[in-house]
């Protein structure tokens, strides 16, 4: 008996430890929000919340100036958005149809192209950067949703995923549709997809929150500030933070990340069943 | 019935013509790196531009830190999607400049479209940093500001100091009466700026070959020299004897040491003060940049730091029009004084600054003089600036090396001759790219 | 591969059509040319360029600060691996044994996943600063001489914590599934031939595991390579002295800040070279010894 409550103890320590040292920065960003920029630059990072809750997040959301000037917090909460939920659908439709063609057919560039595909791993955005926005301008793309979300699905991960989780669909499934006359694409809408659904619902989470926390390319790719996303509004009070000359207004830099953290997480918890869910389906 | 409907038809299209016409103002953009409360001042003058006259629109538009507004810059005109007008900062200054072709001289621009163009409007300090080796500007002096020294008076009362200290020698002579009180008695905020590139203004010394590399891309840096050498010897001293505090590269840290009471004096900007009047909750002021009477006996000026307006080539007449306009307006000495009072920034014209004098300005507010006043001291052959290829890495190197001085891991002599090294090498890769 | 397939069907090359063409234009276009740029010297308009060969190479990748950060990066890339994964591992498996309060434990340890790596940077580089922050204070309180304005150990240490701060949660999340995954029947055999938990857990628990720990290194790597100068950028930006620059952040610093696109198109490509040979490495030597 005393051993078995050892044990739960200990793993109730080290879980509560865990959760202290993931949570502890989130809490005290939100604490710290609800203060006034005085008090933060005399006394610090504040542990309890403060009296400025309403006026500093009225400010940072609603008011002209909040933030930028000619910009509000809720647009760019609107243009993060869209960007998070276009680039994770746009991802699980395109990633779906390449790792079920890999799979399922016998074609003859099957190879190579799943090569190209994975290449698209090893050279991050961030050095391709001023090329892909030469492409761009040269579409007529700046400025557009569009033009945000569709480069960034050009990377592999969402078709590994999903090649991952089709490999390990059995063999039989196919055989016995096959027997039954199903044609390709009655298998991959009638039996594939259905069986996906765990798998689609951890990419659209996994997705939405790189999506949601892009900052170079928007930053790069909108030249009005009305389609700036609510990163780029983050790094902007960041930028003034360290260029320094003014008040530092600490409390809507923590606002903003406490907004910009909350939609992600949000999708996160939501689906947080499904998202465990899919990853174990994966991993025989 | 037909003609009545023709009548109709024509009375619409006439209305439809009239009201597009009134409503097609040229679109001027002006990609800028102001953030927060100044970039709420770029805004107002844009608004003031555009109300006051109606053939141009000119959108304003932040793009980030200096840094981030170049390379959207440059990712732009790569791409032709230049905008009209770019801040660029003092370090890439040489990168914009030397691209020829990249951008129309604000001279030109303006001989050409505003009735002419006289550098000798504009006051000493501003006029030839961003100018060619022959004088002509190339680009116009925005927000300029100047190294300068603030101090807490209260610690001064504290420590029983009557005045702040004009040479370095009397800076060390304070500083264990600083020390006594509490405070440690000096930080800065941009060492390559003040350390480096003014401490060279200040005593007339020359910074690299090339006059400062005004004349050719073909230079070295010449900061390896004896008098940068005692200098920073001297603070690394000051350090280990707690007379000087390094609080972090960023300008924001250890311009809070000064607002928080650590250090009893800081080196900063002229633009400095507004925000320092918001935040310090204590007396302060402003005085010049200390120089070494060791090395010279009437210090020199100094130079601009800040950023200046660019005028991007490639675009249509008519729009350059509008860009010679929008810097006409900027530089008439109403505008010149309203940016200069809510930003702090100096104004640029020799008109603004006396307009500033004779609203008494500089009664009520006499620290913001100081900066012009600076600027306007004596020049003397290397006080004009500099012109340095890839000097954003430069400065990279400078900070690193200073970091190793100041936590003692390369010795002074060490750490210049790397930088040195460092620097040379960059400056000839920069060279290599032109030729 | 599949022994059951579908052939002669032109329905493969439509459904990768898209994928392909994204890549296409968006990838492969922009990527070479980036590469094509690494032989060019041009000034950063475009406006002049010479064809120089590897000279970019030569100049930019074996200088002393390349070396230096080629150094750290891989210091960096170790230990945040290693650590956020035995964290991760350890929390994983409790939250697994756990039966009160599993669900909250899962959610408030998944959760830091959602922050973006500069906010990340934002908060760590508050928490550490010499005037406001908490955790220099807590510092200087037990003793340690804390200046990572100074001192590069400190500089790191800060790096590393954020960075290791963030990953954790993905890889609980990993592991977590992955020990959701063996079958119950296993467990309960496991349990019944051996009573130390612990040697149950490195026997038999952990080899089961292995597909998944091997899929993370691969993906932890890439992490600490490619997407933690988002964390550099606002902590340390590599101070004091160039001792937490990593090479993608070099990329970063000479290509976005210092216009100088020829040198850093050169380190991006013998960054994506290392990593490529990481990877090769990873596939032949170690999956081997895992079981699947």
């Amino acid at each position: 008996m005393n051993t078995i409550n050892w044990r739960l103890i200990y793993t109730h320590t080290v879980l509560i430890i865990g959760v202290i040292f993931m949570s502890l920065p989130v809490w005290v960003a939100f604490a710290t929000s609800t203060h006034d920029a005085e008090t933060i630059l005399r006394n610090g990072l504040q542990f309890w919340p403060g009296t400025h809750f309403f006026e500093t997040y009225r400010e940072v959301l609603f008011v002209e100036g909040g933030v930028m000037k000619s910009v509000l917090g809720t647009t760019m909460l609107k243009n993060s958005l869209i960007l998070g939920i276009g680039f994770a659908v746009g991802k699980v439709i395109i990633s779906m149809l390449a790792a079920y063609a890999i799979v399922y057919f016998r074609f003859r560039l099957a190879a190579p192209l799943f090569w190209i595909i994975f290449m698209t791993l090893l050279l991050p955005l961030e050095v391709r950067i001023i090329p892909s926005y030469e492409v761009m301008a040269g579409l007529n793309l700046l400025d557009t949703h569009t033009g945000l979300i569709v480069p960034l699905i050009a990377s592999a991960t969402g078709t590994f995923f999903f090649r991952q989780f089709f490999m390990s669909v059995p063999d039989e499934l196919l055989e016995a549709a096959r027997l039954d006359g199903a044609t390709p694409w009655r298998f991959f809408v009638d039996i594939l997809i259905p069986l996906s659904k765990t798998m689609i619902a951890a990419i659209l989470i996994i997705m939405f929150v790189v999506g949601w926390n892009q900052y170079l390319w928007p930053l790069i790719m909108t030249t009005k500030e009305e389609n700036y996303t609510l990163v780029i509004g983050i790094k902007q009070i960041y930028q003034v933070l360290a260029e320094g000359g003014e008040l530092p207004q600490y409390q809507k830099a923590f606002a903003l990340t406490i907004l910009a953290t909350l939609p992600p997480v949000l999708v996160v918890l939501v689906f947080q069943n499904w998202f465990v869910k899919g990853l174990v389906e994966s991993e025989k | 019935m037909k003609l009545r409907k023709i009548l109709v038809a024509g009375m619409f299209a006439s209305a439809s013509l009239m009201s597009s016409a009134a409503w097609s103002a040229t679109d001027i953009q002006w990609w800028h790196a102001m953030g927060g409360r100044l970039g709420e001042v770029v805004n107002e003058i844009a608004a003031k531009y555009n109300a006051s006259q109606s053939t141009y629109n000119l959108v304003a538009t932040y793009k980030g830190g200096y840094e981030d507004t170049m390379t959207a810059g440059i990712a732009a005109f790569r791409a032709k999607q230049q905008p009209n007008i770019i801040q660029i900062f003092d370090a890439g200054a040489a990168t914009i400049i030397n691209a020829k072709g990249a951008t129309v001289p604000v001279a030109d621009l303006m001989a050409k479209h505003s009735g002419g163009f006289d550098i000798s409007d504009y006051i000493a300090g501003v006029r030839y940093f961003y100018a060619d080796s022959d004088g002509k500007m190339i680009g116009m002096p925005f927000n300029s500001s100047t190294p300068l020294l603030y101090y807490n008076k209260d610690a001064f009362a504290k420590a029983g100091i009557a005045n702040p200290p004009s040479t370095w020698e009397e800076l060390e002579a304070m500083a264990p009466k600083l020390k006594e009180a509490g405070y440690v008695a000096l930080a800065q905020s941009h060492s390559p700026w003040i350390f480096s590139e003014n401490f060279h203004s200040r005593h007339n010394i020359q910074l690299a070959t090339g006059n400062n590399g005004y004349d050719s891309t073909d230079v070295k840096i010449l900061y390896n020299n004896d008098h940068m050498k005692m200098h920073w010897s001297k603070v690394k001293e000051w350090l280990d004897k707690g007379w000087y505090g390094f609080y972090g590269r960023a300008w924001g840290d250890n311009q809070d040491a000064f607002v928080q009471k650590k250090v009893a004096m800081w080196l900063g900007s002229s633009g400095s003060f507004g925000g320092l009047t918001k935040s310090a909750d204590f007396k302060f002021g402003a005085s010049f940049l200390p120089y070494w009477k060791s090395i010279i006996a009437e210090p020199k000026g100094t130079f601009i730091g800040g950023a200046a307006l660019f005028a991007m080539s490639g675009k249509s007449e008519e729009e350059n029009k509008g860009v010679a306009d929008f810097l006409a307006f900027l530089t008439q000495p109403e505008m010149q004084y309203f940016w200069h009072q809510e930003t702090g920034y100096v104004p640029i014209t020799n008109a603004a600054y006396d307009l500033a004098k004779k609203e008494g300005y500089y009664n009520s507010t006499p620290d913001a003089e100081i900066g012009i006043q600076q600027l306007n001291q004596p020049g003397g052959e290397w006080t004009k600036g500099y012109r340095l290829g890839y000097y954003v890495q430069i400065r990279d190197v400078m900070y690193k090396h200073f970091d190793d001085i100041f936590s003692g891991k390369a010795s002074v002599d060490d750490a210049f001759s790397a930088m040195e090294e460092e620097s040379n090498d960059l400056l000839a890769r920069f060279h290599a790219t032109y030729n | 591969m599949k022994r059951v397939q579908f052939e002669h069907s032109p329905i493969p090359y439509l459904f990768i059509a898209p994928q392909i063409i994204i890549i296409v234009v968006f990838f492969l276009w922009p990527a070479a040319q980036a590469i094509y740029q690494s032989f060019l010297l041009e000034d950063a308009f475009g406006l002049s360029s010479q064809f120089v060969w590897f000279k970019n190479y030569s100049d930019t990748v074996f200088s002393t600060s390349w070396l230096q950060a080629a150094g750290f990066t891989v210091v960096f890339s170790t230990l945040v691996t290693l650590l956020s994964l035995a964290i991760a591992l350890l929390l994983a498996v409790k939250a697994n044994e756990v039966i009160h309060g599993a669900r909250t434990y899962k959610t408030t340890l998944m959760w830091a996943y959602a922050i973006a790596p500069p906010v990340a940077g934002l908060m760590g580089n508050l928490m550490f600063h010499p005037l406001i922050g908490d955790l220099y204070k807590l510092m200087n309180a037990i003793g340690w001489d804390f200046n990572h304005k100074l001192d590069a150990f400190d500089a790191s240490f800060v790096v590393i914590l954020i960075s290791v701060w963030k990953q954790v949660s993905v890889n609980f999340i990993f592991f977590l599934s992955g020990l959701q995954g063996i079958p119950h029947s296993v467990v309960e055999a496991a349990t019944m031939d051996c009573k130390n938990a612990t040697r149950r857990f490195w026997t038999i628990t952990f080899p089961l595991l292995a597909p998944t720990t091997f899929f993370l290194m691969v993906i932890n790597i890439t992490y600490a390579f490619f997407e933690t100068f988002g964390i550099i950028d606002t902590t340390t930006r590599g101070a004091p002295g160039g001792a937490t620059n990593t090479l993608v952040y070099k990329v970063f610093q000479d290509g976005f800040r210092g216009a100088d696109l020829g040198g850093s198109s050169a380190q991006s490509v013998v960054l994506m070279l290392i990593v490529l040979a990481l990877t090769v490495v990873q596939f032949r030597f170690i999956e081997r010894k895992v079981h699947y």
